[in-house]
């Protein structure tokens, strides 16, 4: 609405649900419209009949009270003030050193201007900076890239000092520091501001695995690991500094949260036991140089082994699932081999069994979230978009293409358990940077 | 590194770089709605369409003088320039909703 006033010279109000006050206010000032018109209607939207819908326009504004459709003629027949005919611009800067102060006062400020994860944080100090520049041959002021929480919002910039004072914050050491900046010039975000709390998942391919110590044995997706669990923390703590931040309610907007958040669920496949390609490879890498791959995942279900009844529990696992976001299955060793056991032997084959035996009705693959983010591409005839919007309702349609579903191998063998995370990597458009590969390589950070 | 009681460290601000705000001007209000075309957007999160289109039936009731007209955004997450443009040749106004 922003453009529509600006550019085309429309009045136009735009309709928020209330929970979104805050956001939409810094919105509006940071695109240079500080008293954009605005109404609000209460939460929830989704899922609503239209005589609760009716209702939110014949009751009060959620935000201003009053009349909600007197709010809507007042903003748009009131006169507006020159200032606001000429907007409000100016420039923002970050300096690079806070006021000198006592450590505990110092951690009072981190946490109050949500810098932090409210957990302890270790203090840029310019020494421990220093260090941690040590782990990269790339200067200080070397731009790494751009950020946001979520597409539509403004993009705020990132050096390698900036990245190394979160790096330092989250306890990571230098030699964690490429993998870090990898993540910081990947186009993905460990703080993606989504309604639906999306979490990540990072997965660390190649020898810097093994040159830094991280695991990808027992206990690899837990707390057992410096190097994961820093690696994790700092992607989670930059993304949110650079990118402007992440508050509840300003810049962050999911309903529940994820815990997956505190280290992004960071690890490094078992490459060594996997009976498939590394990961990487499969993404078109060279075995000897090393990657980092950020997925955006929700819940996961968990279970162990394939037994004899294999393909109807990986439908009632999978068949619950959302069909937009994708399938990532993250397998003990044990059970990749019993995959390869029963003809599925790469990461391509298990997507195809995916694509062929995980099918829902039409009706439910259509429904809601689906067929609002695919829209476009069914109107433009897009496939496969086009010839699945075309199915019956009781039609039984493949719940993933083959695109949508990724497969890693992690974890110490103690016996076969797998766990099928909802989620996929974020799509191009989506990301800060929609030209960079979805799996970032690391050795032009070292 | 172990400090002192009461001593004083200085730290580096962990921010990005933000980027300039530019001004963007508010559109000026009309006189009236009456007689004027108010376009209704449907920017495409779920239910927007029945919320703009009960929102169609509100004005259709109360306000028969004012001519509304439902359209939709092409995508949910980026601006649609040939529907702006189509609202600005024909329409006076527009409310968009609903975003989420």
């Amino acid at each position: 609405m922003i453009d529509m006033e600006s550019k085309y010279g429309i009045p136009t109000v735009a309709v928020h649900v209330h929970v979104f006050a805050r956001l939409v206010d810094s919105t509006a000032r940071t695109n240079g419209m500080p008293r954009a018109r605005q109404a609000f209607v209460p939460a929830p939207m989704f899922n609503q009949p239209p005589a609760v819908l009716r209702g939110y326009i014949e009751g009060d504004d959620a935000v201003h009270g009053g009349p909600f459709m007197r709010r809507v003629f007042d903003l748009l027949t009131e006169p507006i003030p020159g200032e606001d005919l000429r907007g409000s611009g100016w420039e923002r800067s970050t300096p690079r050193l806070i006021e000198p102060d006592t450590e505990d006062n110092l951690e009072r400020l981190f946490r109050e201007n949500h810098w932090t994860d409210y957990l302890p944080i270790v203090l840029p100090t310019e020494e421990r900076v220093e260090a941690m520049l040590a782990g990269t041959s790339r200067g200080p002021d070397e731009v790494v890239g751009k950020h946001r929480p979520t597409i539509g919002m403004e993009l705020w910039e990132s050096t390698v000092e900036k990245a190394a004072v979160n790096a330092v914050m989250a306890g990571a050491a230098p030699e964690h520091f490429p993998v870090i900046l990898a993540l910081c010039a990947s186009g993905d975000t460990g703080r993606q501001s989504s309604m639906s709390s999306m979490g990540n998942m990072v997965v660390v391919n190649g020898p810097i695995r093994n040159e830094i110590g991280m695991n990808s044995g027992i206990g690899a997706l837990g707390p057992y690991n410096h190097a994961n669990s820093a690696i994790g923390r700092a992607f989670g703590l930059a993304s949110q500094n650079l990118q402007g931040g992440s508050v509840p309610g300003i810049s962050y907007g999911g309903s529940q949260g994820c815990n997956l958040s505190y280290n992004c669920c960071t690890f490094a496949e078992n490459e060594e036991r996997s009976p498939f390609r590394p990961f990487h490879v499969h993404r078109g890498y060279e075995p000897e140089e090393s990657t980092v791959t950020v997925f955006y995942v929700w819940g996961s279900v968990w279970s162990e082994h394939l037994r004899s009844y294999w393909q109807e529990k990986l439908q009632a696992m999978m068949s619950g699932l959302e069909p937009l976001e994708g399938a990532l299955l993250v397998l003990d060793p044990i059970v990749a081999r019993e995959f390869c056991d029963r003809g599925l032997d790469s990461q391509e084959k298990i997507a195809e069994w995916v694509f062929e035996n995980v099918r829902i009705p039409a009706r439910r693959y259509w429904d809601h979230i689906m067929l609002n983010m695919v829209h476009e591409q069914v109107e433009a005839g897009v496939e496969p978009w086009a010839s699945l919007s075309k199915a019956d309702p009781d039609e039984l349609i493949p719940l993933f293409q083959t695109f949508g579903v990724n497969v890693v191998v992690t974890g110490g063998e103690t016996n076969g358990h797998f766990s099928i995370f909802q989620g996929a990597q974020m799509p191009p458009a989506f990301r800060s940077d929609p030209t960079l590969p979805l799996t970032a390589p690391i050795d032009p950070w070292r | 590194m172990a400090t002192a009681v009461g001593q004083k460290l200085t730290v580096l601000n962990p921010e990005g770089y933000p980027p300039e705000v530019d001004a963007r001007g508010m559109a000026p209000a009309l006189e009236t709605l009456q007689g004027k075309r108010v376009f209704l957007v449907d920017v495409g999160f779920e239910n927007s369409d029945q919320f703009i289109r009960q929102l169609h039936g509100w004005f259709e009731e109360h306000e028969p003088g004012i001519r509304t007209e439902v359209v939709r955004m092409r995508d949910q997450h980026q601006p649609d320039p040939e529907l702006y443009g189509r609202i600005a040749a024909e329409g006076d106004a527009a409310i968009m909703g609903v975003g989420t």
